[in-house]
């Protein structure tokens, strides 16, 4: 192909830069606060509980783990134009594709259960009636993901990721000790380091970090980039995108933790569960920053829900070479929109009706990311190593190596957390 | 019948019964008089992992459970490759493909083969859940269900395949893509990855190209013409309608437009840079300058004769527009209205003079309204002094107010 004059880079002014920038937002950053999903709200909350400011300080290490491998994801899907799926059933064979989709379709089924579980509990504080609150929003979301197109998608999720501001109002209302809280993140202090306290914040360390990183993310990160279209000339816009996404998720991460780490550790009232908080931090943050906090778990339920279904159903297209495109009509991409739905009715009637224990469904969950995660991974250092498809692209030294520890510590993380999960501590 | 998938894997032995190792490819070669092309050789490796292509000649049964050779080991002819030569296994198993027929994007998970008098084509491809069900390893359970499901195998005459020469060009021979309607080959466009989708365009002449990419959404188009020669783009620009090369222009680098403008006739170039001029949202940013139009003073006999000469330059003729010595817009006319009239009769007895005009400035919502208001299939655009501009059709106007996704929802007819 013959080098066109024209590509040729003209160094754009910042105001020029911003509106590229803005072009190409969307994906990382959607995708990166669906990581706080509901399940993880709850983890967060906790961890702040039992742990107090020092369990801060894995936050920066998950940023940046976070980042490194939604990174990964996006320069493949941009420079390819073909999501993480494709590539892998194109250079990995249909075993391969049929094995990585039914590890993604039950532990994502895992994840709605633990996600409407979490809603139903919080509506019910809010004395919202749950079991219609619950199945409106199914409804609303099966709705305007059929109904509406990318952008619309694209532009709900946004708006649900400003909802997190919440947070921040929770952890100020609990006035916090904000030098400990900062300084935490740098290095753990402020606390008696007794062995127990250790070996639970290694515990909770791992697990704050397991649901962070997981393979839903990995795969739709790819597949709502692939969606957007987005050019080859923005890589470098939408690698920024990756990076300020990581960083945005933890940086509601770390309020998440500061509000129950400066009312329930302070006070030392034990949590039941994540959802708990809510109710918990109102005699020492004052009403309404519980009632915010509960909107927040709500916002983040109502965000998984759609993320996590439609990650599967692009999973499936593109495993099975099948339209699935939001920007497609019902008719034509009917399998994708069914499978989006299927999935949420599944997840709602087993959450709604069946009594389970929802450790028991997190664990499951867990084990089944645990075991998927580790060829995710493999595949993709893999593709964006492989420099025919990437081309100037593909990993160069450091970042191959970079990847792969990365890798190694998240894959040592999330089977030390379904170990010990299995061998109850 | 049998699949690639049964037949792959399967051990090879030779004349004496001696395991030379694992079939691992099959190989076919188009021909020109037939649409299924032949196996014309196989490829098998070795246990320590060499591979080596035998001609289809050498095999004495390719569809059995065990591959015997008709030579002894040492003695197994070597097959030549050609450049066009496809490897089943390699380049069509797992891949996506353009079915021509349903003119679509799909992934082949089989490939079903045909023995005819002792040599063996290709018939089919299969894009259905039977052929994943059959390479999972249950060919019983994928036989059973295949007798009650209907096959959806897609014929090889309507297969392109997306594979790669040497220097990873696409080959796909147009000649079956012209004839898609433009609409289906730009859905197959937006299906396929980047480089694919290029160099499948870039295969295309001219006019195919330009109705193509007038089908695709602006910021895509400016992606596609990203790696294409200038002089090729300017070509392609010349033929779309004014007002949807003046939105792709508008979508490229400052500096590449103005390269484009220049290389285009200066007649078209003009055309673009007029509508470039005005606001993207409004009624001059959506025109287009491509309309018909006379002088009041002709017969119907006449205006027929100078409408039929404008043929090239105007695509579609809603309305005839009636223009004195500076622009002015004085009346309009349907094609009904001029063939009802007598021959001689003047044009400015039978044309209309009320007529319904929007301003240069005017918004897009505005337009389309106007237009759904009154009916019409096309609304002129005027300047304050009622000089004719150009025209928004019917179509542009309702595009820029429905989002691309609705309008796809909504019948064929309305569109």
């Amino acid at each position: 192909m013959n080098e066109n004059p024209h590509t040729r880079k003209v160094l754009p002014g910042f105001w020029k830069r911003i509106l590229i920038f803005l072009t190409i937002f969307g994906p990382a950053t959607i995708t990166a606060m669906a990581d706080n999903d509901a399940g993880g709200v709850a983890t967060y909350s906790l961890a702040g509980a039992k742990l107090g400011y020092p369990i801060l300080f894995p936050l920066v290490i998950i940023t940046v783990l976070l980042g490194v491998t939604q990174e990964m994801g996006m320069r493949l899907t941009v420079i390819t134009r073909k999501g993480l799926a494709d590539l892998i059933r194109e250079k990995f064979g249909v075993k391969a594709a049929l094995f990585m989709f039914a590890a993604l379709l039950i532990a994502n089924i895992g994840t709605l259960i633990t996600e409407i579980a979490a809603v139903k509990t919080t509506s019910a504080m809010l004395n919202i009636p749950p079991i219609p609150f619950v199945m409106a929003i199914v409804l609303v979301s099966f709705f305007f993901v059929t109904k509406g197109n990318y952008k619309l998608t694209q532009a709900i999720m946004l708006i649900a990721s400003l909802f997190y501001i919440v947070y921040i109002i929770s952890a100020v209302k609990a006035h916090p000790d904000w030098n400990l809280a900062v300084t935490n993140l740098f290095y753990p202090h402020g606390v008696d380091m007794s062995s127990a306290y250790l070996r639970d914040f290694l515990l909770i360390g791992m697990g704050v970090l397991g649901t962070t990183i997981t393979p839903w993310g990995q795969f739709f990160i790819s597949s709502f980039a692939f969606d957007k279209k987005i050019e080859k000339g923005k890589i470098n816009y939408s690698q920024m995108e990756t990076y300020w996404g990581a960083f945005l998720t933890d940086f509601f991460s770390f309020f998440m933790i500061v509000a129950t780490a400066a009312t329930l550790f302070i006070h030392s009232i034990p949590l039941v569960s994540g959802e708990q908080a809510a109710l918990a931090i109102q005699p020492f943050a004052g009403k309404l920053a519980g009632t915010l906090f509960a909107i927040g778990i709500l916002n983040a339920g109502f965000m998984g829900l759609v993320i996590v279904s439609l990650s599967t159903a692009y999973a499936f297209a593109e495993f099975f070479g099948l339209s699935g495109s939001l920007n497609d009509s019902y008719q034509k991409s009917k399998t994708f929109y069914i499978l989006f739905v299927v999935q949420l009715i599944v997840a709602t009637v087993v959450a709604l009706f069946i009594p389970l224990s929802l450790f028991k469904v997190a664990v499951f969950t867990q084990t089944i990311n645990a075991v998927a995660l580790p060829p995710v991974f493999y595949y993709l250092i893999k593709l964006t190593n492989d420099r025919q498809l990437m081309g100037e692209f593909a990993n160069n030294f450091f970042q191959k190596y970079f990847a792969i520890i990365c890798t190694v510590v998240i894959i040592v993380a999330s089977v030390f957390t379904v170990a010990t999960a299995f061998f109850n501590f | 019948m049998a699949y690639l998938s049964e037949i792959v894997g399967r051990s090879v032995t030779d004349l004496d019964g001696v395991s030379v190792g694992k079939l691992k490819d099959v190989i076919v070669r188009p021909w020109a008089e037939f649409p299924h092309p032949l196996i014309e050789a196989v490829s098998v490796e070795s246990k320590s992992g060499e591979t080596s292509f035998m001609p289809f000649a050498a095999v004495a049964a390719l569809l059995s459970p065990v591959i015997a050779l008709k030579y002894c080991k040492a003695d197994v002819p070597v097959f030549e490759q050609k450049e066009d030569d496809i490897l089943l296994a390699r380049d069509v198993l797992d891949k996506q493909i353009i079915d021509t027929d349903g003119a679509r994007v799909v992934r082949v998970n089989d490939v079903e083969l045909v023995r005819v008098n002792g040599t063996i084509y290709v018939s089919n491809v299969d894009v259905s859940w039977l052929g994943i069900i059959r390479r999972m390893g249950l060919v019983g359970l994928a036989h059973f269900l295949g007798g009650r499901i209907k096959q959806k195998g897609i014929s090889w005459d309507d297969v392109e395949l997306m594979h790669r020469d040497q220097s990873m060009q696409l080959r796909v021979p147009a000649e079956r893509l012209h004839d898609l309607h433009p609409a289906d080959l730009a859905e197959i466009v937006s299906d396929l990855n980047r480089l694919e989708s290029g160099q499948l365009l870039g295969s295309s002449d001219v006019k195919h190209l330009a109705d193509t990419l007038e089908e695709v959404e602006p910021e895509f188009q400016a992606e596609l013409v990203e790696h294409m020669s200038d002089e090729k783009v300017a070509d392609v620009l010349e033929e779309m309608e004014p007002d949807e090369a003046a939105d792709l222009l508008g979508d490229l680098p400052k500096g590449r437009k103005e390269d484009l403008l220049a290389l285009m006739e200066k007649e078209d170039a003009d055309d673009v840079r007029k509508l470039l001029a005005y606001p993207e949202e409004s009624a001059g940013g959506i025109m287009t300058t491509e309309f018909a139009s006379i002088q009041p003073n002709l017969t119907a006999g006449e205006a027929i004769q100078v409408l039929r000469g404008m043929a090239d330059e105007v695509e579609t003729m809603f309305y005839v527009y009636v223009l004195d010595a500076e622009q002015h817009l004085v009346g309009a006319f349907s094609l009904n209205n001029l063939i009802f009239a007598p021959p001689g009769q003047l044009v400015s007895e039978f044309m209309t003079d009320r007529i319904i005009t929007v301003n240069l400035t005017d918004d897009q919502e505005t337009v389309a309204q106007t237009v759904a208001k009154y009916d019409l299939l096309a609304v002129p655009v005027v300047d304050d002094e009622n000089r004719l501009h150009g025209i928004v059709t019917a179509d542009d106007a309702l595009d820029k107010i429905i989002p691309t996704a609705w309008k796809k929802r909504l019948p064929r007819f309305y569109r």
